[in-house]
C-alpha cells in the first residue's frame, strides 16, 4: 500500500514572488513561508529572468503582479517564462485583492495550511499601502 | 492564528520571535544567497532591493533591527546615504555595510563593514554579534 502524500505534496516548492510593491512583496513572501514554501523575491521582471535562467534554482510556480515598471510587465515575463521555463506553474495577479486570494488559496494548498482570512489579509495590505510615501509617476524621468 | 490577523501581521509576529534584518542588494543573486544565509540562521530577512524600498519599509511599521546594505546601488541614494539615514532616524537600528572595497566617504556611524566577495561565515558572525549586542543593550 502506498503512502498517500496528498496532504504534503508541496512540501519543498519553490514560488518566485514577482511585485514592485516592497511592501507587498515582502508581505506576500512572509506568509508564504509561513505556509511552508520556499519563497524566492524578484522586484521586478528583471530580476525575475535571472533567477529563472539560473539551472540550479528551482522554481515550481511563477507569482507576478501584471504592472510593473521597466521592459517586461507580467504578461511579458509570463510568455518569456512559458517559452524558457515550460512547466512553471503561473499565477498573474493583476491587483491586490487578487494577489492577497491568490496568496491565500496557495497558503490553503501548503503544507502548513492557516486560517487566515483573505478579506483581514486584504483590508490590512490596503491600509498598509495607503500609509507608504506617494510613489513618483510612471512617466517621472529616471532619478539615476 | 485567528482570522483577524493578516499578511502584515505574520512579519511583526515573526519580528517578536526572530530578529529581523532588512537587507537591501539589487543583486537579486546576491541578495538570494545573503538571504538564504541568514534564514537559514533563523532570522527573519526583509529583502528591499534599492535604498527607496529600505526607507519604505524603514517608515512602515515593521519593526527591523538591523540593516545590512550594499554601497553601489542605482537610485537616488547610495547605501551609505541610507545606513546614515537610518542611524539619525533609528538609532536603536544596528548597520552593516558591504562593499567591494573600502567607501571613500566615513562609515563611522555603522557598526560593523563587510567587504565583497561575502563570505557567508562572516556575515552570520557579525550579525549574530550584533543582535547580542542589542540584546546585551536591552
Amino acid at each position: 500500500m502506498t503512502t498517500s502524500q496528498e496532504g504534503s505534496a508541496k512540501a519543498g516548492e519553490t514560488v518566485l514572488v514577482v511585485e514592485d510593491d516592497i511592501l507587498l512583496r515582502l508581505s506576500i513572501a512572509a506568509y508564504l513561508r509561513d505556509c511552508g514554501y520556499r519563497v524566492i523575491e524578484a522586484a521586478d521582471a528583471d530580476e525575475a529572468v535571472l533567477v529563472l535562467e539560473q539551472p540550479d534554482l528551482e522554481v515550481d510556480i511563477l507569482f507576478s503582479d501584471v504592472e510593473m515598471p521597466g521592459a517586461m510587465d507580467g504578461f511579458g515575463l509570463a510568455q518569456w517564462t512559458r517559452a524558457n521555463r515550460p512547466g512553471l506553474d503561473i499565477i498573474l495577479a493583476g491587483s491586490v485583492p487578487r494577489a492577497v486570494n491568490a496568496a491565500a488559496t496557495l497558503c490553503e494548498e501548503g503544507t502548513v495550511p492557516k486560517p487566515y482570512e483573505p478579506q483581514a489579509v486584504h483590508d490590512r495590505i490596503r491600509r498598509l499601502l495607503a500609509a507608504r510615501p506617494p510613489r513618483p509617476p510612471k512617466d517621472a524621468p529616471s532619478k539615476d | 492564528m485567528t482570522t483577524e490577523q493578516s499578511l502584515l501581521a505574520v512579519v511583526a509576529e515573526n519580528a517578536l520571535e526572530r530578529p529581523t534584518v532588512l537587507l537591501v542588494e539589487d543583486e537579486v543573486l546576491i541578495r538570494l544567497m545573503l538571504a538564504d544565509e541568514l534564514r537559514s540562521q533563523g532570522l527573519q530577512v526583509l529583502e528591499a532591493s534599492n535604498a527607496d524600498e529600505a526607507l519604505t519599509v524603514l517608515q512602515s511599521s515593521l519593526p527591523v533591527h538591523l540593516l545590512f546594505t550594499d554601497i553601489r546601488m542605482p537610485g537616488r541614494m547610495d547605501g551609505v546615504a541610507l545606513a546614515k539615514v537610518a542611524h539619525a532616524r533609528f538609532p536603536q537600528i544596528k548597520s552593516i555595510i558591504g562593499s567591494s572595497g573600502r567607501p571613500e566617504q566615513s562609515i563611522d556611524f555603522a557598526d560593523a563593514f563587510l567587504a565583497k566577495p561575502y563570505d557567508l561565515r562572516e556575515l552570520a558572525d557579525q550579525v549574530r554579534r550584533l543582535l547580542d549586542r542589542l540584546e546585551h543593550d536591552h
